[in-house]
């Protein structure tokens, strides 16, 4: 049964992979399974990642969304025990090569999180170029640069303009978000994840932050997990549900228009979790 | 009704055994207060017929003669001081290395028993330290590190006077050493205890923006713990300061001169203590002990103030992050 | 909070340790005392032997077997504290003497100074020290008159190390007091070498280790210093700490030796019995008389015999540098430190029987603990000391 399945998601997918073409920063996942220790966390999953568009990971706690979020970028294996199998593809090459610096791929698939975390003991201003200073060293007059279009990007330049210079743990929480979008698109990223980045923030907090994905969307790749459903209604063009079996295991359980998912969702699980009957 | 208006089903004051284990806190914390100012005052009136004797000349000269009873404490202060700080520059980098290795490196399964082992170090009781010190650290420092030093750094200018001078084996950076393994456990329990404290969001957060783990440990460890870090050394210190019985075995215990050079022997403020302190048999004598042992109260008193406003601007960060 | 709990867990661990170490040492006198027991036969054996001489005496007791039980009235714990160099031989005292008469005494060796406020401010029986007090020090004291009862004798020898001398070398006091002033500072300094030409002494500087803790031994070697050096006289004085002007300072005897053992080319000055029981090289002394003097029991008691006629009526002697041919110059008596003027009369007691079972009967322990007996000349003036003691206004020694 879950075989079967899991075959037509595989279909699926591979239906929308042409839409991930060179250039524009598409991601393609293929077989990926991921572990922690000796429990397998998710398992089997394939799915495109549109270029340019909001792409939602949805699913009740538990159904390792975020591991596959963590994997994208290869920081599920920075947890000790973390493991990964299968291939993550990102303009047509595996992050999980041999040859690959997980490093240099973080650098281009950058990463927000759930619970705003600027680094408490830089300014705002040096929160931004944090990213920048790791690789190179750049005339103030770039950073300056640098740091007003991040901040403007994230939609925070007119709140902060003027305490530049304050420490980044010294704004408030939906603020710290922000620069932290900020921070993160500073580097220039070809794509952004995010983990749940609204789920500690107040529904103003939060509305700004979807207003600026919608944003953003403009310029990068966006994969959100969320586990509000409104939320991912109202931001995603692509959503992807997941759930886990009675093994506990993660499974891709639909993948599609996110329009699609809400109001026709092909499989008997998705409609369930999306009317609310379980999860 | 009337009995919820009554209040009956309620009443019924403080419980008794709260009552007592109130009043038995209170007491005790303020017993140990009282003990702390009955120290000070006592310390104070045995120290007082030495400090109207003196002066101010009691800081500031180095002539200790009980015969003539003639008596100055620089000497200790110097001994005292310098050694703290030759301890607090080897363990400081030391134990932070150590610590960052617990916390960031050692796989798991090893982390507990390898931390185990370092916080073991701290409870070997002094004098073990200060006989391996005399027997095994001495004589190696002698032959074989000192002399090293004084033919390559002893060349240089300027800092070259800090290892000039005959090489004796007993000299205050062989106490400095001593000083610097006895307060290396503490420093790097609590440095460790800091850096296991910094959130795991905050690593995340630097290694996601393309960070080699040097550069998370850089950019995002050490910040956010530097001011727990300068806590710890201060903790260390404050053992330095007060430490007494391994380095009365290797400083050398003489006042007689005040030198740059850490190869001279040289004398503390709590050997000098100790090891008079029985023998002490005029009462002007006895006097300036104490009121050395004032002086070390206050001397330790003083860096730690000095040691918490610097943890005080360090925690501050940037304007504004009181927040943390 | 599992970090303090570890800690805290440990700190109970080496309170525990503490604790049982502790233990070990309080019962360590015990397990002496039964040892004593064998020796208990022999003293009475003395004791039966004596007693018929004390008939026969105008006067005086007799000397050694006088004691030989308990004496009714008598008080049955005694306290005191002071010098730690008598404290091996006071420890053997009291607990055979505990045996003997059944009189507990406890005696804590906090030091020459801690012995001599104990006394002075009367919260002890009876003090030690090392050196005598001082004129200023005897006026400080609370209970009348102290009096000084010499109990035994220390000497001190110089030890040394220097690499590839193995004949014994020879010092003089123009020597010693140079090298410990800083007026000599090679071993091959003419001087030296006048004493010991055939030793080959090398041209390093010499190495000058003392003791960094206050003690008696300091004081005897100053003392001996003071007397033969007019410059070390006016320069640095005798006392338990002094000002040194050259050298290491190591804590105790064995640090002492230690530091002379590590460091090649130095000199040091250790108690003769921890010369002799760690078989350290030790130096000749020239005497007053102009001989060379090998440290020893025997030669250190030979000094005290030297200053009895010459000793003032108080006891405070110095006995440096004293004449004999064959006593050896630095060499200093030990003393209990007790009031003439008793207040509790069966404190009075017992203190003076067990003061007059030291000086005779406990004398035989001191050459096997490493310390040189009482010369009989300087005995005799000790007795008179302990029959001055009086309680109420009567002598409180009862005789037996």
């Amino acid at each position: 049964m879950i075989t079967a399945e899991r075959d037509t998601v595989k279909q699926d997918s591979e239906n929308k992979t042409g839409i991930a073409r060179d250039g524009e920063h598409g991601m393609r996942v293929v077989n990926l399974s991921a572990w922690y220790g000796p429990v397998q966390a998710v398992r089997d999953i394939n799915l495109s990642i549109v270029p340019q568009a909001i792409t939602a990971i949805i699913g009740p706690s538990g159904c390792g969304k975020s591991t596959l979020l963590r994997c994208l970028n290869r920081m599920h294996e920075v947890i000790p025990g973390g493991r990964v199998g299968g291939v993550v593809l990102l303009d047509g090459q595996n992050i999980y090569g041999p040859e690959v610096d997980p490093v240099r791929v973080r650098r281009l698939v950058g990463m927000v999180f759930q619970k705003p975390n600027p680094f408490p003991m830089m300014s705002v201003y040096d929160n931004v170029v944090a990213g920048i200073k790791l690789n190179r060293s750049l005339p103030k007059s770039e950073l300056d640069d640098i740091v007003e279009r991040s901040l403007r990007q994230a939609a925070l330049w007119g709140e902060v303009k003027d305490k530049l210079n304050v420490s980044g743990a010294s704004l408030s929480g939906g603020q710290q978000q922000r620069l932290c979008i900020a921070r993160a698109i500073a580097i220039k990223p070809e794509i952004i994840l995010m983990d749940e980045p609204a789920s500690a923030l107040d529904p103003l907090a939060t509305y700004r932050i979807e207003e600026l994905m919608g944003d953003l969307k403009e310029r990068y790749t966006i994969v959100v997990v969320t586990h509000n459903m409104q939320q991912a209604s109202r931001v995603s063009d692509y959503t992807a549900f997941m759930l886990a079996g009675d093994d506990r295991i993660g499974e891709l359980v639909e993948y599609g228009d996110t329009n699609e998912v809400f109001t026709n969702p092909r499989d008997k699980r998705t409609e369930g979790y999306i009317t609310g009957r379980f999860g | 009704m009337d009995k919820i208006a009554s209040g009956s089903r309620f009443a019924g004051g403080e419980d008794q055994g709260d009552k007592l284990f109130r009043w038995l806190v209170t007491g005790l914390a303020v017993g140990t207060i009282v003990l702390l100012a009955l120290i000070i005052f006592l310390v104070f009136g045995d120290a007082r017929s030495a400090l109207l004797q003196f002066g101010l000349s009691f800081l500031t000269t180095a002539i200790w003669d009980p015969v003539a009873e003639r008596f100055g404490a620089l000497a200790f202060i110097y001994g005292t001081l310098v050694t703290s700080a030759v301890a607090l520059l080897i363990a400081g980098p030391i134990s932070v290395g150590a610590a960052l290795f617990l916390t960031e490196y050692v796989p798991k399964w090893l982390r507990e028993p390898l931390s185990f082992l370092i916080e073991l170090l701290a409870v070997i009781p002094s004098i073990i330290y200060g006989l391996w010190g005399l027997f095994i650290l001495a004589p190696l420092m002698r032959d074989a590190v000192e002399p090293f030093l004084q033919n390559t750094l002893g060349q240089v200018p300027v800092i070259g006077a800090l290892f000039s001078g005959a090489i004796l084996g007993r000299d205050m950076l062989i106490a400095g050493v001593i000083l610097a393994i006895m307060i290396l456990p503490t420093v790097t329990a609590v440095s460790r205890e800091v850096l296991r404290a910094v959130p795991d969001t905050q690593r995340e957060g630097m290694i996601a923006l393309g960070a080699t783990k040097w550069e998370m440990i850089q950019g995002a460890v050490l910040p956010y713990a530097k001011a727990g870090i300068a806590g710890a050394s201060v903790l260390g210190l404050a053992r330095a300061l007060g430490e007494t019985m391994a380095v009365t075995m290797v400083i050398g215990n003489s006042s007689s001169a005040i030198s740059p050079s850490l190869f001279t022997p040289g004398y503390t403020m709590a050997s000098a203590i100790a090891n008079q302190f029985t023998e002490a048999d005029s009462e002007m004598y006895f006097s300036a002990l104490v009121a050395v042992a004032l002086v070390l109260l206050l001397v330790a008193a003083l860096v730690n103030v000095a040691a918490r406003l610097l943890v005080w601007r360090v925690a501050r960060g940037p304007q504004g992050s009181a927040r943390l | 909070m599992r970090f303090g709990f570890k800690w805290s867990l440990l700190a109970v661990l080496l309170v525990v340790v503490l604790a049982a170490c502790t233990n070990t040492s309080t019962t360590a006198p015990t397990a002496t005392a039964s040892s004593g027991v064998s020796q208990a036969p022999g003293a009475q054996g003395t004791a039966s032997q004596t007693s018929s001489v004390t008939g026969a005496t105008s006067g005086r007791p007799a000397g050694a077997g006088l004691i030989n039980g308990p004496y009714p009235g008598e008080a049955r714990n005694l306290n005191g504290a002071g010098a730690t160099f008598p404290a091996v031989l006071y420890t053997k005292w009291f607990s055979d003497y505990a045996q003997l008469t059944g009189v507990q005494i406890n005696y804590q060796s906090i030091g020459s100074g801690g012995g001599i406020k104990a006394i002075s401010d009367r919260t002890v029986d009876f003090g030690a020290s090392d050196a005598p007090l001082t004129d200023e020090q005897l006026k400080a004291v609370k209970g009348g008159q102290l009096l000084h009862i010499p109990t035994t004798l220390g000497g001190v020898a110089v030890t040394y190390n220097i690499p590839g001398v193995s004949k014994q070398l020879k010092f003089t006091p123009e020597t010693l007091s140079g090298i410990f002033l800083g007026t000599i500072t090679k071993w091959n300094d003419p001087k030296l070498v006048a004493d010991n030409p055939d030793a080959g002494l090398p041209g390093n500087n010499i190495v000058v280790v003392h003791r960094s803790d206050g003690s008696g031994t300091t004081n005897i070697f100053t003392d001996y210093l003071s007397n033969v050096s007019s410059d070390w006289k006016s320069k640095v004085g005798v006392g338990t700490s002094v000002n040194w002007p050259v050298g290491l300072g190591e804590k105790g005897n064995e640090g002492v030796s230690a530091g002379v053992k590590q460091n090649p080319n130095s000199i040091g000055y250790v108690e003769v019995i921890y010369a002799i029981q760690n078989k350290l090289g030790v130096g000749l002394l020239k005497n007053k008389a102009g001989n060379f003097v090998q440290p020893s029991t025997e030669t250190v008691s030979e000094a005290a015999a030297g200053v009895a006629q010459s000793i003032a009526p108080d006891l405070r002697a110095s006995i440096v540098n004293a004449p004999g041919a064959n006593a050896y110059p630095i060499a200093g008596l030990t003393y209990i430190l007790i009031y003439q003027q008793q207040t509790d009369k069966a404190k009075a007691i017992a203190l003076t029987r067990m003061l007059w079972w030291g000086i005779h009967d406990g004398q035989k322990y001191t050459t096997e603990l490493g310390y040189s007996p009482l010369p009989q000349e300087i005995v005799s003036k000790v007795e008179d000391k302990i029959l001055s003691v009086t309680v109420n206004g009567q002598q409180a020694f009862p005789g037996k």
